[in-house]
């Protein structure tokens, strides 16, 4: 995984999508990365409420040197902010999540949420369209009754390709408290939305009912000390999902037992160690990500500093741990202070789970080899290296720099970091978002 | 702080110890960094970023941290062996502190030290525009001022003769009373929470008698702190009363009602059959204290 003596990994840069200036606009910062079921499609949704779908093109799929490169497909806007009159409270535009529906045809579909309404969104091809009308010009103005004199049958002519993205449905009004989660049943029928306390459960068809199955919300609100912060269905069973809480649990629930799943059947919880207990053990445990892994085996967590391996058969403790960022240990009085150690990191798997990776601070991201127990941290830049040049590993020391491709700790930019990631579900191509740009990595085929 | 490529130097290592001092090192460096996040704490759960709703994991996980320490301050309980004006070693480190009030966040006042000026500038200016930003020392001295105000006010008298009750009474009802509709504006859960508020700042009330503050103590050097700012305003507005008043306690129309009203009970007691003009600063202003105690039970609706 390290690679050569060299020190070059087997990924290279691909592309960078974006601008790359330095001046970045609040809105155009990318807030969600998804590729959709096949890999053809990628999608990334922006704090403004943009969705733009890149797609791969056609052509370079047969030659593999070329493989990942991605095109602008198709470009909306998703969401618009909002007023809540009621509460005298702005509601976000930004994209929280991204998921994409299998595709049943021709069309592609996926469901996109900001804090409080979620949308299914149609995006569909044209390329031809009818010309030949008998009461309509070419130009649409209507022919005059008295000068037709024959009819003729409307045919189907080539036109430019046109990408049209529509709302199907809109499922608003469901959610008292921020979503931060959605995610589609194996099902194909259902999907789950998650807020800071309750889970609901939706059927795509119907946008005026939805089905509250998680509620942690206490009586008296003085109480709360949990909130939900990431939920997942099961990719195989259609009865069973997850969620994650603020205090580093993770509650497996199966729909089967009862309508309303408070009581988890698995509560997969590490106990904490003593020797490392701060003020922020809590914060620092909070699950800001959770995945299956594509065998439905396996769950991988993200909190702020790990990432944890469980296997669904054991709740004990996890089978692996990964350390993300552990130098930040000693800095998180500073990191609670520029309020960084809030930050949501999200992680992903390799098509064939022997790999996961997931994003850190000063544009660096992390791959860890399950298999051969290496990992290896990269930086996104567009300034060292060129497109197709392997990347060369960097890493983080105490000390001060003493070799190239080294860095400190305090030299660390805690304002560039790669929070949202995805794995091409077949190839090794993987997506991640900086700040405002996209990167697309491949790995070098050997 | 961390930033972009900022190296730091050995000499300027100890000024860091402060964050990186591990748990089992001298108990001053622990109780350092507690009070640091309890004031971080504090502070973030004050300040709202505006239109948005906050995010209510985020205030969750603050809202813990400070119940964690509140919990550790409890189980400690009883006088504490801590750094306070009368031991030597400690004092050092408090006065250090203070000098750096960004880094260290320590509210410490020795016995007979003076707030520097500009400290007192910066807590008139919080005052008069009830910033979301409060001073680290907002919490810790309303809450220690509604406990004892009827001590504080004898302590008043004896202090400042000079200078107006009214606006000083005003001002902190003004605060109290703004600190309520400002919660409901925001998400009702939210207001929820801040009513957990109230623990807090119980809790930073409670760690500092715990720390050895006599509430009188620190309620003179607050008092002097707005009796002081009162004079200023007062000296440069030169305006009737009803509308200095209205001016000096912020921006909400709640409050200018609310002092409109006082006012007009409260010089009714004092000034007697004189004019309705700016109070005099050198006229002598006495106060029946069961009338005061009267009304501020009215009012707090205890």
């Amino acid at each position: 995984m390290d690679g050569d003596g060299e020190g070059q990994s087997r990924w290279c840069l691909s592309q960078v999508k974006g601008a790359v200036d330095d001046d970045v606009a609040e809105a155009d910062i990318i807030s969600a990365v998804e590729f959709n079921h096949s890999g053809e499609l990628l999608a990334t949704g922006d704090r403004g409420g943009r969705i733009v779908i890149f797609q791969q093109e056609q052509e370079s799929k047969s030659l593999p040197q070329c493989r990942a490169e991605y095109n602008v497909y198709s470009t909306f806007q998703s969401h618009e902010p909002e007023f809540d009159y009621l509460k005298s409270l702005e509601i976000e535009e930004k994209i929280n999540k991204i998921r994409w529906l299998p595709q049943k045809n021709a069309a592609h579909f996926l469901l996109s949420t900001n804090d409080k309404t979620i949308k299914l969104w149609k995006i569909s091809e044209r390329d031809k369209r009818p010309e030949g009308y008998n009461l309509k010009e070419e130009d649409g103005r209507f022919r005059h009754p008295s000068s037709l004199t024959t009819l003729r049958v409307p045919v189907f002519q080539p036109m430019d390709l046109m990408v049209e993205a529509s709302p199907r449905r809109v499922y608003a009004n469901a959610h008292t408290y921020h979503i931060n989660s959605i995610s589609v049943n194996s099902d194909n029928e259902t999907y789950l939305s998650a807020d800071d306390l309750r889970i609901n459960l939706w059927h795509l068809d119907f946008t005026d009912r939805s089905f509250n199955i998680v509620d942690i919300k206490p009586v008296n609100m003085e109480e709360l000390t949990e909130v939900i912060t990431a939920s997942e269905f099961h990719p195989l069973q259609c009865n069973t999902f997850v969620y994650g809480s603020s205090k580093g649990s993770v509650r497996l629930c199966d729909m089967r037992a009862s309508a309303l799943c408070d009581q988890h059947s698995k509560l997969f919880e590490e106990p904490e160690d003593p020797s490392t207990r701060s003020f922020f053990s809590e914060i620092i445990s909070s699950i800001s990500d959770v995945k299956f892994s594509h065998s439905g085996r396996y769950m991988m967590t993200r909190d702020y500093l790990t990432l944890k391996i469980w296997d669904l058969h054991m709740e004990s403790r996890p089978v692996e741990t990964y350390q993300v960022h552990g130098y930040l240990r000693s800095k998180l009085c500073s990191l609670y202070e520029n309020d960084c150690i809030f930050d949501k990191f999200e992680c992903c798997w390799r098509s064939d789970d022997s790999e996961v990776m997931t994003g850190s601070y000063n544009n660096f991201f992390r791959m860890f080899n399950r298999d051969a127990q290496q990992d290896v941290t990269l930086e996104a830049s567009w300034e060292n290296g060129s497109p197709g040049c392997p990347l060369k590993p960097w890493r983080v020391c105490t000390g001060s720099r003493r070799k190239r491709n080294e860095i400190g700790v305090d030299c660390l930019d805690f304002s560039r970091k790669i929070l949202y990631t995805s794995w091409h579900p077949q190839d090794n191509v993987v997506a991640l978002a900086t700040v405002n740009n996209l990167y697309i990595f491949q790995e070098k085929p050997n | 702080m961390l930033g972009k490529g900022l190296k730091r130097k050995l000499e300027q290592e100890e000024e860091n110890d402060v964050m990186s001092c591990p748990q089992d090192a001298s108990p001053t460096c622990y109780w350092l960094q507690r009070q640091t996040v309890l004031n971080l704490s504090l502070l973030k759960l004050h300040s709202r970023p505006g239109h948005s709703d906050p995010g209510l994991a985020r205030r969750v996980l603050i809202t813990n941290t400070l119940r964690h320490i509140q919990d550790e301050l409890r189980g400690e309980g009883g006088p504490i062996p801590q750094p306070f004006p009368s031991t030597g070693a400690p004092l050092g480190v408090v006065d250090g502190c203070r000098e750096r009030p960004a880094d260290c966040g320590v509210e410490v006042q020795s016995e007979g030290s003076l707030t520097p000026v500009s400290r007192l500038e910066e807590d008139r200016h919080l005052l008069l525009c009830l910033s979301p930003s409060i001073s680290r020392q907002q919490p810790p001295s309303s809450s220690v001022i509604k406990d004892s105000f009827t001590s504080a006010l004898a302590e008043i008298e004896d202090l400042c003769p000079t200078v107006g009750i009214t606006t000083l009474f005003t001002t902190e009802m003004g605060r109290s009373l703004t600190s309520d509709p400002n919660s409901r504006q925001t998400h009702p859960d939210l207001s929820e929470m801040n009513s957990g508020l109230d623990s807090v700042s119980s809790l930073s009330d409670s760690a500092l008698s715990v720390f050895g503050h006599t509430p009188s103590l620190l309620t003179d050097f607050s008092l002097d702190d707005f009796l002081f700012t009162e004079i200023d305003s007062l000296l440069f507005d030169n305006v009737p009363c009803g509308s200095s008043l209205s001016a000096s306690s912020g921006a909400s129309k709640v409050v200018s009602m609310v002092t409109d009203d006082l006012v007009k009970t409260l010089t009714g007691y004092g000034n007697g059959g004189t004019s309705q003009s700016a109070l005099p600063s050198n006229q002598t202003f006495k106060l029946d204290l069961n009338e005061l105690d009267h009304i501020m039970e009215v009012l707090v609706g205890s």
